[in-house]
């Protein structure tokens, strides 16, 4: 990073209420699609700067991101709130990307504003059934891993992709996360458990076990454990604590899968 | 010893971890230029394991050493493709994620609330006490090994 020791041009108002906009808008992209809190704070802090105010307050929270903005003696500070939505890697690549541009004086607050805008609409690379297909096979692939026989990479398959389908269409219908997978789980188990009940193979707990793997929040989990370490422990602990919670729902959905179709232990 | 039946093993370990790394690269909607890039993090960090855990060593410190590499490489993609390593490494270290460990945590807490005679209870106790330590373990270590590279090359003075 370049050090610009001459003062900069103080803002007006209307120019600070442009900056913590924009910037708590960038910081609301990161940490709504799975950024771990280091980058959200250290992203809207350099666009805030890079946009011409002096110093940048962050504190980023679970579930809502508050910044201050300084320039000269003229100070102005935001809450918004923010819901996690789910990771995607291309929204927290395009704001970083669109950082450093800033940073290197490609652009101003005018265009900031309309590339925060494209990449807030932008549609996902992969339309929902290329996720479905592929989320199936990465569950098959684990059981592949975990030793399971070609059954039971058929079994896991069918089951996962279904559930990812279950997951997709109750995640339209606005249901609580949480419900959300103890259902899917619920339905991945009773595919997977036809390995079991119609012995179809020599290790058909297998398919139970990782057709259920898609539910697994493992990127928040990794991320939670990466907060703890750089010193966010409140956002960590909160991460790691929803994602206990993601982990019960997903038994408790095998686990009644399991009873009903008879089968004890995993 | 190495063995043919051994590359062979480490052979259907790179390639599974490679398609379950680029499945959830895909739910993780990354973008399309930097699915390879993640397939072979996801490989990498499952064989290095795998060939550490054949040493003798636990489970726990081979997954440090094999998101240590995710780490690595994931840094050297970034520089490459011009985006942030947790593209990279989050997608590639979901093959080294404890996702059973963890649901078995889960499935011994429930089974350990419904148990009615002590023995079952007991079992129970040391299923979620084990799973439980071991799942938060080795999600420390792929922690860990993916900060590696930040944590010991990119020191920098806090920006905020």
């Amino acid at each position: 990073m370049v050090q610009n020791n001459t003062p900069k041009r103080p803002l007006e108002r209307e120019e600070l209420r442009d900056v913590i906009d924009l910037s708590l808008w960038a910081g609301q992209l990161l940490l709504q699609h799975g950024a771990e809190s280091e980058r959200v704070e250290e992203t809207v802090h350099r666009l805030g700067t890079a946009l011409g105010c002096d110093w940048m307050d962050i504190l980023v929270s679970p579930n809502a991101i508050i910044v201050t903005t300084t320039s000269a003696d003229e100070f102005r500070t935001k809450t918004r709130r923010v819901i996690p939505i789910g990771v995607n890697m291309t929204i927290v690549s395009a704001v970083n990307r669109l950082s450093r541009r800033v940073e290197n004086g490609e652009l101003d607050r005018f265009t900031v504003r309309s590339e925060l805008r494209r990449i807030t609409d932008a549609p996902p690379h992969y339309n929902r059934w290329t996720v479905v297909l592929v989320v199936g096979l990465a569950c098959a692939a684990f059981s592949r891993l975990f030793d399971g026989d070609w059954p039971v990479f058929f079994v896991t398959f069918a089951a996962s992709s279904t559930a990812m389908f279950v997951r997709q269409e109750l995640h339209k219908q606005h249901f609580n996360p949480l419900l959300i997978t103890a259902v899917t789980a619920f339905i991945a188990g009773m595919i997977a458990s036809t390995a079991t009940v119609l012995k179809l193979s020599a290790t058909p707990q297998v398919a139970l076990a990782a057709s259920v793997l898609l539910l697994i929040p493992g990127a928040q989990l990794v991320n939670a454990a990466e907060d703890s370490i750089k010193g966010h422990m409140v956002v960590g602990l909160v991460r790691g604590i929803s994602g206990i919670f993601v982990a019960l729902a997903i038994a408790l959905g095998l686990l009644l899968a399991m009873w009903m179709m008879g089968i004890d232990g995993l | 010893m190495i063995t043919s039946d051994f590359i062979g093993q480490l052979l259907h370990d790179a390639i599974w971890s490679g398609v379950a790394a680029l499945g959830f690269a895909i739910l993780f909607n990354v973008p399309t230029r930097t699915l390879f890039g993640c397939m072979v993090c996801g490989a990498a960090g499952h064989v290095v394991r795998s060939v550490i855990m054949q040493l003798g060593l636990s489970m726990e410190f081979a997954t440090l050493i094999g998101a240590t590499v995710v780490g690595i490489l994931g840094t050297a993609f970034a520089r490459r493709w011009q985006t942030p390593a947790a593209v990279f490494t989050v997608s590639g270290v979901i093959p080294l994620v404890p996702g059973v460990f963890a649901f078995r945590t889960m499935l011994g807490l429930l089974t350990l609330a419904g148990a009615t005679d002590p023995t079952a209870g007991l079992s129970a106790l040391l299923e979620v006490s084990q799973n439980g330590i071991k799942t938060g373990l080795i999600l420390m270590a792929i922690a860990a090994g993916i900060a590696a590279p930040t944590l010991l090359f990119e020191r920098r003075k806090p920006v905020v």
